[in-house]
């Protein structure tokens, strides 16, 4: 076959995820840094076409360096990638195991269960931790207390501030975290069912405990799953922001205490100050940031090593 | 070094029972192989012997001592599998000592064996490389070095030789089977190939539905089939079995196309008593000889030539007997056409005959 043909051949069947990718994401790109450079605010198309060079950028630099709710922001969104993200990989890999362990009837109801959150539509999800962490008696959480007795007065979890910051904190990295833990579990635990069964026999034959199988067998079998989920996930919680936005707008947690920079750029653009100029310039920097993590994480956890071909006669 | 005991063993895998109340006597410092078609119940049974699966019902032994309630690393066994189960992610020096390092020996120790089983196997020049880097044959012997390294009392192989190409596998073969020789292992090898089986081992044990057909030396189940099973599984071509009718009114005989067989002595006997209408008639490819025209020793029946196999070393020559198709190898000079006629000469201690209903061996009744 010639080159020529190769190359029409591969157009011909990329063609359909080019448009798509082009469609949705190039495209919507190329206007998000046009708009960045724009005054644009409260929809006003004329203004699409006046320029004000990089007034936007430097009007969100000195937002995050002078201006406390910029710092704010970025801690929010630091704090919440990385507990998350330890929390959707440990616990998607701790479930993984546990579920593979235990027997095989068990394990899939148990694993249903941990997808239950992912399937529950947001806004019902959203109400039950509306109810849950609600500040009077009958707040679920607030009543469990106070019938144990460990506290003697309802609280607004996630917006007291006497408990702010770690109580917003904990509550958007626990919700999320409750979502986001299924995925990891599920890839976890299909890595581990595709291992020859032969394998993990010869372990046990050469006298490796449960834990050692896990350690020596599952966990380096499921190294290259390890790598896909966290930088999977890595980047949806850098730009995810539905779990988030339900929460700090129905008061689940404190509004600055809950907003990362994701949440920052859509309230920024669709909430109460509608400045899209200022929203693009925000979002264009996530962009950035986002593909720098995400590279970066590839190069610690030597995806290049990891895919290369094996060598030596077969 | 010891042997191994079965004492009326049975494993159920929900309805299905996967070996039926064996008892089996594995001696010690031998080659015993397990042969049986897949599904046969041969792994269920070697992976009972190694601890992976507890039996239903039944007891183990190693020499005497009781080990149904020990688990695998508890036993002192070494297990190779088909597809040898090396860790991908670990190199070969790593793969042999992981059950040293396991068992936490200090890691002079570790690495003395280490080096030593690998030079015993001529791969320690391999040491450095992962699994994926090596071929077949080689992985093979990871995986053989891997068992042997702490020193087992029993060496438990599963079809280790069923992913080599054929070459391979002839050359392994011998290898496998010195090295058993040499260290004078106690080795229960599982095959579903009858001429592995019979090449290698010192006793042969042939298993179909989880029950034991037959066991013995090699040449003994190959010479004297206990069932239809077992002569029907066993060599290259099997044996020929077909029905035929039995005529008792003289003397008893069996009636074959272009003529008849009548036994001697005990055989005769128990044809008679046997008091069926059709038995089946046996015998081995290489035991019978072509003629164009009859001869008048032995057992005479006669065939159509359907298609001849040059072999180089011999022919193989089907033939059409009654509408049955029987095997004959005949030497490497035979030539002949297809649908030419031919007397087929059988001699009378070479021939079988088996009950119908139970496809017992009519000669090892008793």
């Amino acid at each position: 076959m010639k080159l020529g043909h190769k190359l029409s051949n591969a157009t011909f069947f990329l063609l359909p995820a080019i448009i798509l990718i082009a469609a949705f994401y190039i495209l919507p790109l190329i206007v998000t840094t046009w708009i960045s450079f724009t005054p644009l605010r409260d929809w006003k198309i004329s203004q699409l076409t006046e320029f004000v060079e990089l007034e936007n950028y430097r009007a969100l630099y000195k937002f995050v360096t002078t201006h406390p709710l910029g710092s704010l922001v970025l801690k929010t969104t630091i704090v919440f990638v990385v507990f998350t993200l330890i929390v959707n990989v440990l616990g998607g890999l701790l479930l993984a195991i546990a579920t593979y362990v235990i027997e095989e009837r068990v394990s899939l109801g148990f694993r249903l269960l941990w997808l239950i959150p992912r399937m529950t539509p947001l806004a019902v999800f959203g109400l039950i931790w509306y109810y849950f962490f609600y500040g009077s008696p009958q707040g679920t959480l607030n009543a469990f207390l106070l019938k144990l007795g460990l506290i003697d007065q309802p609280t607004f979890w996630g917006t007291d501030p006497n408990l702010l910051p770690w109580s917003a904190w904990s509550i958007i990295i626990f919700v999320n975290g409750l979502v986001g833990v299924s995925y990891g579990m599920i890839i976890f635990y299909s890595a581990f069912k595709s291992l020859p069964p032969e394998l993990l026999i010869a372990a046990k034959v050469d006298g490796a405990s449960t834990w050692q199988i896990v350690r020596h067998i599952l966990i380096p079998m499921a190294r290259w799953h390890l790598v896909f989920v966290t930088v999977w996930q890595l980047l949806s919680l850098v730009t995810s922001y539905t779990h988030l936005f339900v929460l700090v707008d129905w008061r689940i947690v404190d509004e600055w205490y809950g907003t990362t920079w994701a949440l920052f750029v859509f309230t920024e653009a669709f909430g109460t100050v509608k400045n899209q100029g200022l929203a693009a310039a925000a979002a264009v920097i996530l962009v950035i940031i986002g593909s720098l993590l995400g590279l970066l994480t590839l190069r610690i956890m030597r995806f290049d090593k990891i895919t290369l071909e094996p060598k030596g006669d077969i | 070094m010891v042997s191994v005991q079965l004492v009326k063993v049975t494993k159920r895998f929900g309805s299905v029972v996967a070996v039926n109340n064996v008892d089996l006597e594995i001696p010690d410092g031998r080659f015993t192989a397990l042969l049986g078609p897949s599904g046969s119940g041969k792994t269920t049974l070697l992976y009972l012997i190694a601890g992976i699966y507890r039996p239903t019902r039944g007891k183990i032994l190693f020499d005497g001592k009781d080990v149904t309630n020990l688990k695998p690393n508890e036993r002192n066994i070494g297990l190779v599998f088909q597809n040898y189960a090396l860790y991908p992610h670990m190199k070969v020096y790593d793969n042999i000592s992981f059950p040293l390092r396991l068992a936490k020996k200090p890691k002079s120790f570790i690495d003395k064996k280490v080096r030593e089983i690998a030079a015993m196997l001529q791969i320690d020049h391999l040491l450095d490389r992962y699994p994926a880097q090596l071929s077949g044959g080689q992985q093979q012997r990871v995986a053989l070095a891997r068992a042997l390294v702490k020193e087992p009392s029993v060496l438990l192989l599963d079809e280790p030789l069923s992913n080599l190409d054929a070459m391979l596998r002839l050359k392994i073969r011998s290898e496998l089977k010195r090295l058993q020789k040499d260290l004078g292992i106690t080795a229960i090898y599982v095959t579903h190939d009858q001429s592995e089986a019979l090449a290698m081992a010192d006793k042969v044990v042939v298993i179909n539905n989880g029950v034991i057909q037959q066991e013995g030396d090699p040449h003994e189940v190959y010479r004297n089939p206990r069932n239809v099973f077992v002569a029907s599984f066993i060599g290259s071509p099997p044996a020929n079995i077909f029905p035929v009718k039995v005529d008792l009114v003289e003397e008893p005989c069996v009636i074959l196309p272009g003529g008849k067989y009548c036994p001697k002595g005990i055989l005769a006997e128990r044809l008679k008593n046997l008091g069926k209408e059709t038995v089946l008639f046996g015998f081995r490819p290489e035991d019978a000889t072509l003629h164009e025209v009859p001869r008048h020793d032995g057992i005479i029946m006669e065939g159509e030539v359907y298609t001849i196999e040059p072999l180089g070393r011999e022919v193989i020559v089907t033939l059409k007997v009654d509408g049955n198709l029987v095997k004959v190898i005949a030497p490497p000079t035979t030539t002949g056409r297809i649908s030419q006629r031919v007397y087929i000469n059988v001699p009378r201690d070479k021939a079988m005959l088996f009950d119908p209903d139970t496809e017992k061996n009519l000669r090892l009744i008793g």
